[in-house]
């Protein structure tokens, strides 16, 4: 019997809390990988390799941010204590302190969020919202053949998750996540032989006919517990590495009302944010709305994450 | 009554007071309406303002902070959806009055959602404690839930 092809390498769980680390353990022990299991952040430095995956307690992470500078496959921080999400400034600091994976919701997303978060990280497969609605969805999709058509791609986005029974707090949520993921698309992503970003400043008002790297996917689906957006760009310029911070920053902005406030928007409005890349191919947005929880039930803050894939191998013919 | 179209807003203008119905977005210009608007104390009704994103919330910063230098600017009806931006911007907090605004209710024994009026004035008390006003459910007349953390809509009415 085959299973997926997935690299070597080992989970580290790092947890001060027994209970906690043998509810971790459970979680990340259906990838299969191997998993060791820590108390705090000494044995983790002493644990940690450049093929290990770390899943860090958010409470240890804080007094160690730094942590996320060594080398390793990917850190993972998440929830402290229980089944009490992260708290708002918890996530805001990780995110600043430069983590690329920041799960902020308690059980049973925190389960569903890991699962997803390392299957992608180890498969090296990180793009689709398939990953994270169940296999009966059906996918909508919107290819925009002209950058005039942003707005009827949002409206006929709200309309449809309405006619999907969902209420229309959502749809307005759906309505400003696409609406800013699909203009930062547009207008952002494109970059010349100068690194500049020679769309930014285009009348949004104008036609523009999109083709070659120049056209923009909109795909949703839900499937009673997720509501999922994706929006892809053919640039894949979008630097990883900082992009969190940015977001934190962006609240600033928008707290002042200033530019570069779009993003950090789109990721207020949902309740988890997963940035894909292949640098130079493409970049994917997900976000994704928890249609199953009251608000109040979830974290006050959405959860991040930070995904880029390897450059594809040359083919046979190619190499 | 006077009024112009700017992108996809509508707004009308009647005395002191401005009506805005449709989208703030990237097309949106704001900046005639405080042209159109007397000097002074002025009212804006903002129950139709069904759509607003980053851009838009930009240019309307720029129109309140013309407005504030004028008078005393009230903000009336607001949306839902852009009750929930202002919240998100701090320098609102305390420089407009908001006599009524529209909030997310979810009700616990029917399940139904509705956005609801919520006057507050007549709830300024229990705003600013950061308490949701219960009201009745349009459907089965069971007392509703806010159906979201109480500072994205009331943050702004704290001192």
């Amino acid at each position: 019997m085959e299973s997926p092809s997935q690299s070597p390498g080992k989970l580290v769980v790092a947890h001060p809390d027994r209970r906690a680390q043998r509810a971790l353990h459970r979680l990340v022990g259906a990838t299969s990988c191997p998993v060791q299991i820590v108390a705090d952040a000494a044995a983790l430095r002493d644990a940690v390799d450049a093929d290990t995956i770390a899943i860090v307690d958010a409470t240890l992470a804080q007094a160690a941010p730094g942590l996320c500078d060594l080398a390793a496959r990917a850190w993972i921080a998440v929830p402290g204590e229980g089944t009490a999400p992260a708290d708002a400034p918890a996530v805001d600091a990780l995110l600043a302190a430069g983590w690329w994976h920041v799960v902020a919701h308690a059980m049973p997303i925190l389960g569903e969020e890991l699962l997803a978060t390392i299957q992608k990280l180890r498969r090296d497969d990180v793009f689709g919202l398939e990953k994270y609605v169940a296999w009966g969805a059906e996918v909508r999709s919107y290819t925009l053949g002209d950058a005039r058509e942003r707005e009827d791609a949002v409206a006929t986005m709200a309309r449809d998750v309405v006619g999907v029974g969902l209420p229309d707090r959502i749809a307005s949520l759906v309505s400003v996540i696409a609406d800013e993921l699909i203009a930062n698309a547009l207008y952002v992503a494109p970059l010349d032989e100068h690194k500049q970003r020679y769309r930014a400043g285009e009348g949004r008002e104008l036609g523009r006919e999109l083709r070659g790297r120049d056209v923009v996917t909109v795909r949703w689906a839900t499937d009673a517990r997720y509501l999922a957006i994706e929006v892809r760009d053919r640039w894949g310029t979008l630097e990883p590495r900082g992009v969190a911070a940015r977001l934190v920053a962006g609240k600033a902005s928008a707290a002042s009302g200033e530019a570069g406030m779009g993003m950090a928007l789109a990721y207020a409005c949902c309740n988890q944010f997963v940035v894909d890349l292949e640098p130079e191919v493409m970049t994917e947005v997900i976000a994704l709305l928890d249609v199953r929880h009251k608000p109040t039930e979830l974290g006050r803050s959405a959860s991040f994450h930070t995904f880029v894939a390897a450059p594809a191998a040359p083919s046979a013919e190619e190499s | 009554m006077t009024g112009f179209r700017t992108g996809r807003l509508d707004v009308r203008v009647s005395g002191a007071r401005a009506t805005l119905v449709g989208r703030i977005d990237d097309v949106a210009q704001l900046a005639g309406i405080a042209t159109l608007l007397p000097a002074g104390d002025v009212v804006l009704d903002l129950a139709g303002v069904s759509f607003i994103n980053s851009i838009g919330m930009r240019e309307w910063v720029r129109l309140i902070r013309v407005l504030r230098d004028r008078g005393t600017v009230t903000l009336a009806a607001v949306s839902d959806v852009l009750i929930v931006q202002l919240n998100m911007i701090a320098e609102f907090r305390g420089s407009v009055q908001i006599a009524s605004f529209h909030a997310g209710y979810v009700c616990p024994a029917c399940g139904r959602e509705a956005t609801l009026l919520i006057d507050a004035v007549g709830h300024a008390a229990a705003l600013r404690a950061m308490v949701a006003p219960r009201l009745p459910c349009p459907e089965c007349g069971a007392a509703m839930d806010l159906a979201d953390f109480p500072e994205r809509y009331f943050g702004i009415f704290q001192p």
